[in-house]
């Protein structure tokens, strides 16, 4: 049985660093401060999406329904496949429409020593007259791990809290405090909304890595059940940082989707999860499996 | 062809002059203004950045035409600059234009469309982009272009094709058009909705140095969030101007 552990961290100050998300590598060195070699290296962390934390409603393919004061804020109970991407899509479609949503969900900048710099917090209606009716969203970096030996999990609270991620850690930047973690047995989740659709979609929740400098990974290509091949599909440099060295990755970029063509879409989904391709220990390489046809599921939700 | 066309870039002309949309008036500098534009260009434009189910207040404190900056939360409210002999100077070149091609032209470089929401419940969103959505819409549903044979296709800078043009910059353009010309495209989907995100996420290729360039990567990290397409348009076009680096 794997389990994974969720943990969703509070920004407490500004941050410079990776702009899409916190890499999965920049998470684990921050554990390795706190952790015994033997631990860390049984551990895999994923990239920490950026959420705001702001009111929301569950999606329709959420196992919940309804609208909920903390949805940026928290970590809601998961008993399905597609709860566990609630926080994990940029665009965070749980956002409700009645607020500037574009606003909240984008993320204010500031410059420091010449970098583009994230702000913790986004404030709304300072400057206007009724100043006392501003609006503070804090933002929130969503992450889960998982260890080759499950007595690892779960990982202390006193472990997970006062990190920093990014760059410029000596002047604070990049501080963050522990929000919530949770433990989730995936072999437990239901997966059934996975079953007996035509097509399958597979989105790219992170860059999958093709080439790579640091474990000199060469010639990968692009899996066999996508339907798309290489000329479809977007590029993307990435870079990991390992004993002060820079080493560049060439990757499909996160973000885009693709068509499945293997048989097997609840496996799939499954290594999805725990990333496939190189470097999937650092974060790269997570998928998320969309049926396509929802309306059945939909109406038995209703 | 010319008049369709001037429907477009002249049917909001009431948000300059502060009306409502039920008591516009009819003829604005000589020409006829506010009527409703062919094709259901201007509702489809509307349902790409903004909610279209109900109209209710997303900014509290803001209910006003001007447009607030999701860069820097500012509104573009200025005193000085919006004056009786702006709106009818800047103004009535934009809209009284009689020729067609022309207006579609100062619509891409206008500043004052710019600091304009398309709807005060929506005060992110950008008047100009709205207009130059519409135009290019109506345009290729007028050549036989469906809406779900549509693409967004980036361009080199500089390049402007007639009313299809969305955004003009320094670096590259940004075309609503059925032939992507073998350029980096990505379809629209079947129907308008607040797709931005999610055609941008899309693109066979991005017009930024994502590679490397911190600042660019900030700019596509922030226009993978955001959803409503004048919104994301004006964002790359304030974020040009802000940038320190260039």
């Amino acid at each position: 049985m794997t389990k994974i552990q969720q943990v969703l961290w509070e920004l407490r100050m500004d941050y410079i660093g990776h702009p899409y998300y916190v890499s999965g590598n920049a998470i684990l060195h921050a554990l390795g401060q706190h952790l015994a070699p033997e631990t860390h290296a049984e551990l895999s962390a994923s990239h920490g999406m950026f959420v705001p934390g702001q009111y929301g409603t569950f999606p329709d393919e959420h196992s919940q329904s309804g609208s909920r004061p903390y949805l940026g804020s928290g970590l809601p109970d998961v008993v399905a496949y597609d709860d566990l991407f609630l926080h994990r899509e940029a665009s965070h479609p749980w956002l409700l429409d009645i607020r500037a949503r574009d606003a909240l969900n984008t993320q204010d900048l500031r410059i420091h020593g010449g970098h583009p710099t994230l702000c913790h917090e986004t404030i709304m209606g300072r400057r206007d007259e009724q100043w006392k009716q501003f609006e503070t969203t804090k933002w929130y970096v969503h992450a889960y791990l998982h260890a080759d030996d499950p007595t690892v999990l779960p990982l202390g609270e006193d472990v997970l809290e006062d990190l920093q991620f990014g760059g410029k850690r000596n002047y604070g930047y990049g501080e963050v405090e522990l929000k919530e973690t949770q433990l989730i047995e995936l072999g437990e989740l239901d997966y059934s909304r996975l079953k007996g659709a035509e097509t399958y979609l597979i989105e790219l929740v992170t860059p999958f890595v093709l080439e790579s400098e640091y474990h000199l990974v060469n010639g990968c290509t692009v899996p066999w059940w996508w339907a798309e091949n290489r000329e479809d599909l977007r590029f993307r440099e990435e870079k990991i940082l390992e004993q002060r060295e820079v080493y560049r990755l060439q990757t499909v970029d996160h973000g885009q989707v693709v068509t499945y063509l293997g048989d097997h879409p609840i496996e799939t989904a499954k290594n999805g999860l725990l990333r496939v391709g190189s470097h999937s220990r650092y974060g790269f390489g997570e998928l998320r499996v969309k049926p396509l046809g929802e309306q059945k599921y939909r109406s038995e939700k209703n | 062809m010319s008049d369709v066309m001037l429907a477009a870039y002249r049917h909001d002309a009431h948000k300059f002059t502060g009306e409502s949309h039920n008591d516009a008036r009819e003829m604005f500098a000589g020409v006829r203004v506010n009527q409703s534009v062919p094709d259901g260009a201007d509702g489809d434009a509307a349902a790409l950045s903004r909610p279209q189910q109900k109209q209710e207040q997303t900014v509290p404190n803001h209910d006003n035409h001007y447009r607030l900056s999701l860069l820097s939360g500012e509104t573009a409210y200025n005193p000085d600059y919006f004056t009786r002999s702006t709106i009818e100077g800047t103004v009535s070149d934009l809209i009284a234009t009689k020729d067609a091609v022309t207006a579609h032209q100062r619509w891409l470089s206008s500043d004052v469309a710019a600091a304009l929401n398309e709807s005060v419940y929506h005060p992110y969103t950008s008047l100009k982009y709205h207009t130059l959505l519409v135009g290019a819409l109506l345009d290729n549903y007028r050549a036989g272009n469906d809406f779900d044979t549509l693409r967004l296709v980036v361009d080199p800078a500089g390049e402007i094709v007639p009313f299809r043009t969305v955004f003009d910059g320094d670096r590259f353009g940004l075309r609503i058009d059925a032939d992507p010309s073998r350029r980096p495209a990505a379809r629209l989907g079947s129907r308008p909705w607040r797709s931005w995100a999610s055609t941008w996420n899309r693109l066979t290729a991005h017009p930024l140095d994502t590679d490397g360039d911190k600042y660019d990567m900030t700019l596509d990290a922030n226009l993978r969030r955001t959803l409503s397409w004048s919104t994301a348009l004006q964002y790359i076009e304030d974020y040009a101007d802000w940038r320190p680096d260039r």
